[in-house]
């Protein structure tokens, strides 16, 4: 198993045209979710950020509306090159991917009733879940020593996938309480 | 209700949608099918999820192009990018903002114990995502073993995630599910 990047390691990106590219790979690639892909390339390759500065981000772009992983664009590319770095990223992520994926999108609409398609369909979505949960169970191994976040990630998991219960009950019900109990940090938690 | 009229609608109901969508858009999914296939008639069942089905399946913005796709079957191309735009554009701007609030104070002690808290929940969420996806299919142990060897190998390997999304494909293909 790749082990989690400590902050010793992290090289942050300079140029805009980086930033761009590098979201434009993240949009490009992403199957399951870009949050499989935004740890993937920004972490494991490019050494952007650590685990625990990406798990930060994320928490507050999960408490952003629309969509995750669009938030964690802009903040990326603004934590590092402030606005332009925010459009850069934003720019990379959208522009050709949107194309590409709508034209592609509108072509399978037209062939979704065929079985070969519905079979690709469903492996693809198969797989794509597995990425998701297996990005979510690494994000999870820094907490790994703390019974407490892993009884809240227990929590919302049982919340949201168990009892199906609304996002925003789950949400409502859980944050205060886990931020209630959490302590801050005096010894970084590896 | 006239074809422009159902546009605007539309579109004026994914921008509130998504302006509300705290926590990530999958929470709205249910709320959009309501809109527009129960309440509306655009889509049939169906067709609503072979959309949210196709942009599993494509890479790219999934959400935006869902909410485009959506946009697409009831008015056209500019109704898609009309879509697209009020899906990203409004919470953009509010991530932007409250992001130099985050940043600025992301050293004081309050922020520390809200991330500390937050971030459980959050990979919790994450994970259940995952989970609720793995069943939409619903199409017994196969789809189960394909997604539980993705997990497997993703965290046990350095295998490049694409090879199993493309696996995945393929034995879905051959009508293995």
């Amino acid at each position: 198993m790749s082990s989690a990047l400590n902050e010793a390691q992290v090289r942050p990106p300079t140029t805009l045209g980086a930033l761009f590219l590098v979201f434009l790979k993240v949009s490009m690639y992403g199957f399951g979710g870009p949050i499989v892909w935004v740890r993937r390339i920004i972490i494991e390759e490019r050494h952007w950020l650590s685990d625990r500065e990406f798990a930060d981000l994320l928490s507050f772009c999960q408490f952003m509306p629309g969509p995750n992983v669009v938030s964690i664009t802009v903040c990326i590319g603004a934590k590092f090159r402030g606005p332009a770095g925010a459009l850069a990223a934003l720019a990379g992520f959208i522009l050709v991917p949107w194309t590409v994926g709508f034209s592609l999108g509108v072509l399978f609409l037209s062939y979704a009733h065929t079985p070969l398609l519905q079979g690709i369909l469903r492996g693809v979505a198969a797989a794509a879940a597995g990425l998701l949960i297996a990005t979510g169970i690494r994000l999870l191994l820094p907490h790994r020593h703390r019974p407490i976040a892993l009884a809240f990630a227990m929590l919302a998991f049982a919340g949201l996938a168990g009892a199906r219960l609304p996002l925003l009950i789950v949400v409502l019900a859980l944050v205060p309480l886990s931020i209630a109990l959490a302590r801050p940090d005096q010894v970084p938690a590896r | 209700m006239n074809p422009s009229g159902a546009s605007v609608s539309l579109i004026g109901h994914v921008a509130l949608l998504a302006i509300i969508s705290f926590g990530g858009v999958p929470g709205v999914l249910p709320d959009l099918r309501d809109f527009v296939v129960s309440a509306n008639g655009w889509l049939t069942d169906r067709e609503f999820a072979n959309c949210f089905a196709i942009v599993q399946a494509i890479p790219g913005p999934n959400m935006i192009l869902m909410m485009s796709l959506i946009g697409w079957k009831v008015g056209g191309l500019p109704v898609a990018i009309a879509s697209a735009l009020v899906t990203f554009g409004p919470p953009c701007a509010l991530s932007y903002t409250a992001f130099h609030f985050w940043d600025r104070f992301r050293d004081a002690a309050w922020q520390q114990r809200v991330r500390r808290g937050l971030a459980p929940v959050t990979i919790g969420l994450v994970i259940a995502g995952g989970a609720v996806m793995a069943r939409t299919g619903d199409s017994g142990w196969p789809s189960l073993a394909i997604t539980t060897a993705a997990i497997g190998l993703m965290l046990m390997t350095r295998i490049n995630p694409l090879w199993l999304v493309a696996a995945g494909g393929a034995l879905g293909g051959l009508g293995v599910l």
